[in-house]
């Protein structure tokens, strides 16, 4: 009860914060952590496709730019709004990632992660080739979501957005398809001998997280304005997976914590220039080795046991 | 025309032995701890460098500095696993699979970061091992290319007579098939975990210093042949060497013709690493144990 | 009859697995099914189930044709399994590892697949470590959690494999008896052993494996004079 209690109220604060914390940012901060919703997005989403589901995809970014692309694409060239054009990247980017989770489905553990790092790469080349429609490296200039020069109203949206996602996503796995997900993840020959489709699940969670992703490359393209294959990059996922695993892969509130804890922390130590990535690899590294259900459980518990010491262990409670 | 298809050709045959080398060190790492490193790209990337700082900083002659390359990425390689894969070898990591993307993957950004943060993003190019090029009709194959091919088919000879017939070898085959029947006939798996990795590890690294003359190095130098090692191990059967090696010259000449082939030059130059890729992502859907590979047994 | 399986092969490589086996078991019955380690009692098992898909032949239930059928729809019709090593979902809850197959059912609630999930624990005695994770569990309490969630789905068929190896003496008895008290129940079960005097106490009827095919078939003592039986076991 107690500790139910605390983790609201914890909740209730965080929020709190994060709709006031536009009165205390200025103008490049506020930017900054517009994007870390995006980021938060990519992460929690990712957290679920790998680490609830078990699909250890490399793919997640190239769907963040499907989304991304098509939305700017189309409103490049067909001048669609920028919302349609988000939906349909949303559409594209879940069609797409239902076909990779279909063509995925025998792949196991590894091998689906080298389907996914060789899809993103493929992704990225075209990207960089085709470049009469997508502008190639110079990058596709993108219309604003929204006209005037504050970032305010991309805080909020992006906020939003990633509450809205979030809620989604924490429904599924509360619903009974969280425990398919689980099982699947644990064996998938017993999850199949328990009655469960596991190939329905895991084309669906592939569906769904990639449509997400594709929703976070929409709103990032139309925020930051400039679409280039970058987004596709090795470090790039890279980050959303030091973000995911630093918050715990199997945390979707987590995985936002450690992506805004890490894209904040790079911004801080932007001067440090490619530095900051080599403490990342690290960070990954050394959480993975230590510390594998993040550090923000880690420092929850710490927390938690600071706030009562004297709370006597609940008896048959599991220890992880 | 012709030429340049037959130049293509015979380049990807150079590179494809060179990636081959590179793909049996990963072959290695994949059969003996059962894990893919996805690291590997950085290793042949620290190995380009160690060769290069060897000849500028020791002096050492640029054939003898591929072997200290391979020497410093052992070491390397041995370094990592006792830190960080130990943890697989116990019942404290549930997901095994998963905790080796991870920290691989981790290594891969720490040290291809690292390399830009050490070595500068600007390319470096090693001396030559030899200067000139046999001369083709019009076109040219330089020596370089020829030696590193020669040293790389060394190598692989090497590795193919040390798998067969050391006891170390032997030894490395035994735990490969099963960690406990090792255990059991006196084998200690932990150290030939270390020594796989650091083996492994090191054939990236000879990998990266034969191509260092070619291509010149760069720390992002390691991104593609990581893909490029992947499809070649795909290719010839997780865990099998000579798969790994025919995998490889395989690899090789399709970029090769692939580049000579496609219509239009700009893009096919653009696309030429997309054909690995390709390959790769064809093999898992088709033969997903690889054309040498057994066949999977799902469940016994 | 419950299944038929008939003229049924798997090769892997050059290796037949199992080849060229037929097999009725009427509602109701205990069959044993033994044969030295590599008889292709295990593929069998594995194509009963739907998680390996047959080379040849043909498997049907009731009169469906299931050959080509995913696992999960065999589930469905009614065949439950276990592994020969259990394969529990680890990091799952005792109960959620019951809860998964109830779950399955298109009208079932969660209150609903709890509560069956509770009895079946109670029926295994493992009620007291529901909350726990199932990774937590002994070994032989791996086995018993096991064959309770191939009981969720309330199959007409129970596949065992080597439901007894490993297993803790004290607790061998235990699982014995739910073997022998499922099959009062009505449950039609099939245990895979290749111990042979595990199996063979409980059993009304064996069926004998070597080299992936069936060589023998009838009561226990009957089939274990059989020639080809004796000459399996003993390597001639």
């Amino acid at each position: 009860m107690v500790r139910g209690t605390l983790r609201a109220a914890g909740w209730a604060v965080v929020f709190l914060a994060a709709l006031l914390a536009p009165k205390a940012l200025n103008t490049y901060w506020l930017h900054v952590t517009a994007i870390a919703w995006y980021y938060a997005l990519m992460a929690a989403s990712w957290a679920l496709l790998a680490g609830y589901a078990g699909q250890f995809s490399f793919a997640h970014m190239a769907f963040a730019a499907i989304g991304g692309y098509t939305s700017g694409l189309l409103a490049v060239d067909l001048h669609l709004p920028p919302v349609l054009g988000m939906l349909c990247g949303v559409l594209a980017a879940a069609i797409v990632g239902g076909v990779i989770g279909w063509l995925c489905l025998r792949l196991r553990g590894p091998y689906l992660s080298l389907f996914t790092l060789a899809f993103a790469q493929i992704l990225q080349l075209i990207l960089i080739a085709e470049y009469q429609f997508t502008r190639g490296s110079l990058g596709l200039s993108v219309p604003p979501l929204f006209h005037g020069d504050s970032d305010l109203p991309y805080y909020y949206a992006g906020f939003a957005l990633l509450l809205f996602s979030l809620g989604i996503m924490q429904l599924v796995l509360r619903s009974r398809v969280g425990i398919f997900l689980r099982a699947t993840r644990e064996d998938e020959d017993a999850a199949e001998a328990s009655g469960i489709d596991t190939s329905l699940y895991k084309i669906a969670v592939f569906t769904l997280t990639s449509a997400m992703a594709g929703l976070a490359g929409g709103f990032y393209g139309h925020f930051v304005g400039i679409l280039t294959p970058n987004i596709v990059t090795i470090p790039e996922m890279g980050l959303v997976v030091a973000m995911a695993v630093v918050g715990g892969v199997e945390s979707l509130p987590g995985a936002v914590v450690g992506a805004v804890f890490i894209w904040v922390l790079s911004e801080v130590l932007r001067d440090y220039g490619q530095m900051r990535f080599v403490i990342l690899g690290l960070v990954i590294m050394l959480t993975q080795r230590f510390a594998q259900n993040g550090l923000v459980l880690l420092a929850t518990r710490l927390i938690a046991k600071r706030l009562q010491p004297q709370r006597v262990e609940e008896s048959g409670a599991p220890a992880a | 025309m012709a030429e340049y298809v037959f130049l293509q050709a015979a380049n990807g045959l150079v590179t494809g032995l060179i990636f081959a080398l590179a793909a049996a060190g990963l072959t290695i790492i994949f059969s003996v701890l059962k894990i893919v490193n996805f690291g590997h790209g950085v290793l042949y990337m620290m190995g380009g460098y160690a060769g290069y700082y060897a000849i500028h900083l020791l002096g050492v002659p640029p054939m003898a500095a591929v072997l200290a390359a391979m020497a410093a990425t052992f070491l390397l390689g041995v370094l990592f696993e006792r830190l960080m894969l130990t943890p697989l070898y116990t019942n404290k990591v549930d997901r095994k699979d998963e905790y080796a993307i991870i920290v691989t993957f981790g290594l891969f950004m720490l040290l291809e970061n690292l390399g830009i943060v050490v070595f500068g993003p600007f390319n470096k190019r090693p001396p030559s091992f030899v200067e000139g090029g046999l001369h083709v009709g019009l076109l040219t194959i330089t020596y370089d290319r020829l030696v590193a091919a020669a040293f790389a088919a060394l190598l692989l000879a090497a590795l193919a007579l040390f798998m067969q017939r050391s006891s170390l070898g032997q030894a490395l085959d035994a735990v490969s098939q099963s960690r406990d029947a090792a255990a059991i006939i006196g084998i200690n798996p932990h150290r030939m975990y270390a020594i796989a990795f650091g083996l492994g590890s090191a054939l990236a690294g000879g990998a990266g210093a034969l191509i260092a003359p070619i291509f010149s190095l760069s720390p992002t130098m390691g991104d593609l042949p990581s893909v490029q090692a992947f499809v070649i191990v795909v290719l010839g059967g997780m865990g099998s060497v000579p798969g790994s090696i025919v995998g490889g010259i395989l690899l090789g000449v399709v970029e090769g013709l692939g580049v000579g082939l496609y219509p239009d030059p700009n893009r096919a130059l653009a696309y030429s690493n997309a054909f690995g890729a390709l390959l790769l992502i064809l093999t898992l859907l088709i033969r997903p144990t690889g054309l040498f590979g057994r066949p999977h047994l799902r469940m016994e | 009859m419950l299944i038929e399986v008939e003229r049924l092969s798997k090769h892997f490589g050059g290796i037949r697995a199992v080849d060229d086996v037929s097999l009725a078991i009427s509602p109701g019955e205990l069959v044993g099914l033994i044969g030295p380690n590599g008889s292709g009692k295990t593929t069998l098992i594995n194509l009963m189930s739907g998680a390996l898909q047959p080379d040849e032949g043909e498997i049907r239930m009731g009169g469906t044709s299931m050959a080509k059928k995913a696992a999960h729809t065999f589930a469905h019709h009614g065949v439950g399994r276990t592994f020969q090593v259990p394969r529990l979902f680890r990091r799952m809850t005792v109960l959620e590892n019951l809860m998964a197959p109830a779950l399955t059912l298109k009208h079932s609630t969660s209150h609903a697949a709890q509560k069956r999930a509770l009895d079946v624990l109670a029926f295994l005695r493992l009620r007291h470590l529901a909350r726990g994770e199932a990774r937590a569990l002994s070994g032989g309490q791996q086995k018993l959690l096991e064959l309770g969630r191939a009981l969720m789905l309330e199959p007409r068929l129970l596949l065992l494999d080597e439901p007894f190896a490993g297993v803790h003496p004290r607790l061998l008895d235990e699982l014995c008896e739910h073997v022998v008290a499922l099959n009062r129940e009505g449950y039609t079960i099939v245990v895979v052993d290749h111990n042979l005097d595990a199996v063979k106490g409980i059993v009304r009827r064996l069926v004998v494996m070597a080299r992936g095919r069936g060589i023998a078939d009838g009561p226990p003592d009957e089939v274990l004079r059989h020639a080809e039986v004796i000459s399996a076991y003993t390597g001639a």
